[in-house]
C-alpha cells in the first residue's frame, strides 16, 4: 500500500511516463538490426508471472494524491462514504488531540495548496498534452527503425511475388513465337501456290497471245500479197481498155 | 500431309506486355514488330491462287493437247506445306526456360522465407517500451547504458576522455 509515492503525479491530467532512456545518439536506424531477443532461461514462467508491462498513465488518485485503493480498501465495509469519514475522524483526531500542530506554516501551507491546485488546473493540461507528444516523437522514432525494417522486407516480398509472376509469363511468349511461326509456314505455302499458279498462266497466255499475233500477221500479210497480187496482175492492155472506158463514161456523165 | 491452315496470329499483345518487365520493353517491341512483318508478309497472298480459266485457253491455244495436259498436270499437283523444323526446337527452348523458371522460383520463394522470418523475428522481440535497461543494453550495448563504464555528461562522444579528434587533435 505504500509503494506508490503519493506525490509522484501532482499533475490533474494524466501526463505518460517519460521512457527513461539515457541513448548517447538517439539515431532511430542503428536500432533495428540489433534487435534480437534477450536470451530468458528456461526455468522462467512466464505464465504465471509474465513480463510486466509498461504503464502509461501513473495510477489514479482522489483529491490529487490520495492513491484510490485507500478508498475502495474501505468499500467492503464501510460503502462509499467510509474512507471520507475515516479521514475526517482521522484529521478530528489529529487536530483535537493537537498531534497535527496548527501553528504558521500550516496556514501558509493551506495558501501554498490553494494556488498550487488553481495553477495545475489552469496550466497542467497544456503541460501535459505537450510532454505527450514529444513522448510520442521518441517513442516514434524508436518504433520506426524496427517499422521500417518490417515494411522494406514486406515490400521485397511483395517484388518477388510479382517477378515470379512474370517470369511465368514466358509460356506465353513461347506460344507467341510457335504462332510466328505458323505464320512464316503459312506464308511460304501461299507464296508457293501463288508462284505455281503465275508460272502455268504465263505460259499458257503465251501461247495464247502467240496464237493471237500469228492470226493477226498473218491476216496483214494476206491482204498486203492480195492486193499486189492483183496490181500485178493488172496489164499494160487491161489499164488501157480501163483508162479509155473510164474516159468514155466521164464523157457521157459530163453530157448529162 | 493434313497441314493446319491459318488466317490469322492470335497472340495476347495486352497480356504479354503486362508481364514484360520495363527493362525488356524495347525487346518486346522489336518482337512483336517482327511477328507483325511475318503477319503482312502471309496476308500478302491469298489463301488460295485464282482459279484457272481453261475453257477460254481451250479455245485460244493452237497447241493440240497442250491445255489439256497442262489442266491434267496442275490438278494433280500437290504442293506440300512447309516443313515445320522449329517447333521442336521452340520446345526445348521452352523447356530450358521451364527448368529456369522453377529454378528461380525456388531461389525465390527461399528469399521470400528468409524475408519472413526476419519479419516475424522482428515482430516477436520485446517492443522498446516493455524493455528494462538493462535488457536494452543487452540488445543494443552501444546505445544503452553501461554500468561498468559510465559515460561523462553531456555523453557525447567528444565529451569522453580519450577521444582523438577535433581541433585539438595532432595534425599529420
Amino acid at each position: 500500500m505504500f509503494s506508490r509515492v503519493a506525490f509522484s503525479s501532482a499533475v490533474v491530467q494524466p501526463c505518460r511516463q517519460l521512457l527513461a532512456v539515457r541513448c548517447a545518439a538517439t539515431t532511430s536506424s542503428s536500432h533495428a538490426a540489433a534487435g534480437s531477443a534477450v536470451a530468458e532461461s528456461p526455468e522462467r514462467d512466464l505464465t504465471n508471472f509474465p513480463r510486466p508491462v509498461r504503464a502509461e498513465l501513473p495510477g489514479k488518485v482522489r483529491m490529487g494524491f490520495i492513491p484510490d485503493e485507500w478508498f475502495t480498501f474501505f468499500y467492503k465495509k464501510t460503502g462509499v462514504t467510509g474512507p471520507y469519514t475515516f479521514g475526517v475522524g482521522l484529521m478530528t483526531y489529529l487536530f483535537s488531540k493537537e498531534i497535527y500542530v496548527m501553528e504558521h506554516e500550516f496556514f501558509t501551507g493551506i495558501s501554498l495548496a490553494i494556488v498550487v491546485a488553481l495553477l495545475i488546473k489552469k496550466v497542467g493540461p497544456g503541460i501535459a498534452t505537450f510532454a505527450d507528444k514529444e513522448i510520442d516523437k521518441i517513442e516514434s522514432g524508436f518504433k520506426e527503425s524496427r517499422e521500417s525494417v518490417v515494411r522494406v522486407h514486406e515490400e521485397a516480398i511483395a517484388s518477388e511475388k510479382q517477378e515470379q509472376w512474370r517470369a511465368e509469363g514466358q509460356t506465353l511468349l513461347f506460344q507467341a513465337k510457335r504462332e510466328n511461326v505458323a505464320a512464316q509456314l503459312e506464308a511460304a505455302y501461299r507464296e508457293r501456290l501463288m508462284t505455281v499458279y503465275n508460272e502455268v498462266k504465263r505460259r499458257l497466255d503465251y501461247q495464247a497471245e502467240r496464237e493471237n499475233i500469228d492470226r493477226r500477221i498473218g491476216q496483214k500479210h494476206m491482204v498486203s500479197w492480195i492486193v499486189s497480187n492483183v496490181l500485178k496482175s493488172i496489164t499494160p492492155q487491161q489499164e488501157k481498155e480501163s483508162l479509155q472506158k473510164c474516159i468514155t463514161d466521164l464523157k457521157s456523165l459530163a453530157k448529162a | 500431309m493434313a497441314a493446319k491452315r491459318i488466317t490469322n496470329i492470335n497472340i495476347d499483345w495486352t497480356a504479354l506486355a503486362d508481364r514484360v518487365p520495363e527493362a525488356q520493353r524495347p525487346l518486346l517491341a522489336a518482337f512483336k514488330a517482327k511477328s507483325d512483318g511475318y503477319l503482312r508478309r502471309m496476308i500478302a497472298n491469298p489463301q488460295q491462287p485464282p482459279k484457272i480459266d481453261w475453257s477460254y485457253y481451250t479455245s485460244r491455244v493452237p497447241v493440240k493437247g497442250m491445255v489439256a495436259d497442262f489442266q491434267k498436270q496442275y490438278d494433280a499437283l500437290a504442293i506440300p506445306y512447309p516443313k515445320d523444323t522449329y517447333t521442336s526446337l521452340i520446345d526445348a527452348q521452352e523447356k530450358e526456360a521451364l527448368k529456369e523458371i522453377a529454378e528461380f522460383v525456388k531461389a525465390s520463394n527461399a528469399r521470400i522465407a528468409s524475408y519472413e522470418e526476419e519479419v516475424k523475428r522482428l515482430k516477436s522481440l520485446v517492443p522498446f517500451e516493455n524493455m528494462t535497461m538493462e535488457e536494452f543494453f543487452q540488445a543494443y550495448p552501444e546505445q544503452g547504458f553501461d554500468p561498468k563504464k559510465p559515460t561523462f555528461w553531456p555523453h557525447i562522444p567528444e565529451e569522453q576522455p580519450g577521444y582523438k579528434g577535433g581541433p585539438e587533435a595532432p595534425a599529420h
